[in-house]
């Protein structure tokens, strides 16, 4: 099959959300493609977000999977002391809609609600937004080849990781 | 009646060779306030770049202590820095960051005023039966008492009894002209505002700039992961300027750098980095030798953390970041970021510049959550009683001189102070220039 039903692109999202949840990195990693792209765009003034990430500055700009492995081994060094306590985060994906984008690639247009309790100071914050997903078929399975993460709220209390969004 | 005396809260004595800071200056409330309206509002304060409001009508918000402002340029092109309340009932006027507007109308009663300030209609005023005393008032926008630009930054005080702009700049006027002059058209900000705060007091964002003692200790995860990188060369990851300098490697021999502070509160640190492809800059350093020589060329690549008091910092390190301090209460602090870039750079040079940013400045990237989290510590632990007297002010009391050194002479500047350091020295004394031209604005509610 070449097309997802939007009940399908949901279970893949609610799959590669429990991961982060878990805080359970190898298995999220392995939904993304070597070459794909991981983009959460900043706001360039109150109502327009930054639409070039070659001109403009992002939250968060990754062409290549590696750089969420180093992302991860950040997380995971024991040498940043953001990372020290770990924050406890659930996600909520919910408005998920498809659209076949042709060769072989599915868009996924969802909303996402995440909440981080931050064991270290005993506060909660919520992020929530749009998650803009291109999935493509790989040897039979669904992978992520593009995420873009429009952050709604984007004052950022201190610090975001890419678990928290 | 001053309820604070200097000496409990700063143990300056050069003769005995002590700088001590208290704690109370990082957690009591009640000097917090008084800081607000001596510090921020009661003297020289950065409050944007001219190229934010570039065009006649264009304009931009922000704050001024605690007071909003609006800095607009007029049909003529003249930029002016105004109090961003309607003078009728106190309603803020401008809601939003940025825009253009010959006319600004007062969403709550229309009172009507131009880009240059002046009030243009009070609505139904004829009709309005005021007595004679209310046309004697001025129904203008407030001016802020003192607006001054030096190449494109732009700094207001509340307070008229200030010196001038040049003067309170001073030498560090030499630092604005490094980043300013690497381009023939000055600089501007990438489009894009980060925003984040963190728990804790607006003086951890003001040291760490410029504590180059923290970097190895703070940022080993991410040190890591340039060593890997550079190492195994991949293409999909940005190189680093940091990765290739070695200003701050412990082994590292001779001298790496330093620090200066100037008087009115400003520090800089510095470490040396080489003419090399891992700036942006690179693409144009033949053009920046010629135009300025060498020696200035050279200084437009070394690493610099730049800070004006009390609230501009500007950081030439990973990538080149412009940050705004903004206080929020005594444990909680805003701070407002941008990328700031050479006018005119290529467009490979200025992705870079972007890559390079993201990954170490921003609140979501792999250097700076670990700062923040850092300050957040120390505002948790500055509840101790016992020992009032804070230890972090004290390295490199031993090095500091009087005036500049052969690095400062090469581009004509001449600091109050100077440290000449290896990689290891790391000073910490520049930061007393923070905390006297802090004594200096706080003067007169200070025992």
């Amino acid at each position: 099959m070449t097309s997802l039903t939007s009940a399908d692109a949901a279970t893949f999202l609610a799959r590669e959300a429990l991961h982060l949840d878990r805080l359970d990195f190898d298995p999220w990693l392995a939904l993304y493609t070597p070459d794909c792209l991981f983009w959460m765009p900043a706001w360039r003034d109150d109502g327009t977000q930054t639409e070039d990430p070659d001109r403009e500055l992002s939250l968060i700009f990754y062409r290549g999977r590696r750089n969420l492995e180093d992302r991860v081994q950040r997380i995971r060094s024991g040498f940043s002391v953001a990372s020290a306590v770990m924050p406890r985060v659930a996600h909520m994906i919910g408005n998920v809609v498809t659209q076949d984008a042709g060769e072989g690639t599915v868009r996924v247009d969802s909303s996402f609600l995440t909440n981080v309790h931050d064991v270290r100071t005993n506060k909660s914050h919520a992020y929530f937004g749009r998650y803009e997903h291109e999935l493509v078929l790989v040897d039979g399975e669904w992978k992520i080849a593009s995420k873009i993460i429009r952050l709604m709220n984007d004052v950022v209390p201190t610090m975001l990781d890419v678990y928290g969004v | 009646m001053k309820p604070f005396a200097l000496r409990d809260l700063v143990d300056d004595r050069p003769q005995d060779g002590v700088f001590r800071v208290n704690r109370a200056l990082f957690r009591d409330q009640a000097l917090f306030d008084l800081e607000m309206k001596h510090v921020f509002e009661g003297g020289w304060v950065f409050v944007g770049l001219a190229t934010q409001a570039e065009n006649p009508h264009d304009y931009f918000t922000n704050f001024l202590g605690r007071v909003p402002i609006i800095i607009q340029r007029d049909g003529e092109g003249t930029l002016r820095c105004f109090v961003n309340a309607c003078p009728h009932k106190g309603v803020r006027l401008l809601q939003k960051l940025c825009g253009n507007a010959r006319r600004h109308v007062c969403p709550y009663h229309s009172w009507t005023f131009d880009s240059a300030g002046a009030n243009k209609n009070i609505k139904w005023q004829k009709a309005g039966r005021y007595a004679p005393g209310f046309d004697e008032e001025n129904h203008d926008l407030a001016t802020v008492a003192k607006f001054g630009e030096y190449r494109g930054f732009l700094f207001a005080s509340l307070n008229a009894d200030v010196p001038s702009l040049e003067e309170h700049l001073g030498e560090t006027r030499k630092l604005i002209d490094l980043i300013v002059d690497k381009s023939p058209d000055g600089v501007e900000l990438v489009p894009g505002r980060v925003v984040f705060t963190y728990a804790a007091n607006w003086k951890m964002q003001l040291e760490n700039c410029s504590d180059q003692y923290h970097f190895t200790s703070t940022h080993p995860s991410y040190i890591r992961i340039l060593d890997q990188r550079a190492k195994e060369q991949v293409n999909e990851v940005v190189q680093s300027s940091i990765g290739a300098a070695d200003f701050w490697q412990e082994d590292a021999s001779g001298v790496t750098g330093g620090t200066m502070s100037f008087d009115h509160g400003h520090v800089l640190n510095w470490g040396i980095m080489p003419v090399s492809s891992a700036l942006p800059e690179f693409e144009r350093a033949e053009q920046l030798a010629q135009l300025h020589g060498v020696a200035k060329r050279n200084w437009m690549f070394n690493m610099r953390n730049l800070t004006i008091f009390p609230n501009l910092q500007l950081a030439e390190n990973a990538s080149s970041q412009m940050r705004v301090i903004r206080p929020i209460a005594a444990g909680m602090t805003e701070m407002q970021t941008w990328c700031i870039a050479p006018r005119g750079e290529s467009a490979q040079a200025r992705s870079f510049r972007i890559r390079q940013y993201e990954d170490f400045f921003n609140p979501t990237g792999m250097a700076t959550p670990d700062d923040t989290v850092c300050y957040e510590e120390a505002q948790i632990g500055m509840a101790e009683q016992d020992r009032p007297w804070l230890q972090g002010h004290a390295r490199g009391l031993g090095a500091s001189i009087e005036g500049g050194n052969d690095w400062s002479d090469m581009i004509g500047m001449k600091p109050a102070r100077s440290v000449l350091s290896d990689a290891q020295l790391c000073d910490e004394s520049l930061f007393g220039s923070y905390y006297r031209a802090w004594a200096q604005r706080m003067a007169g509610v200070l025992s």
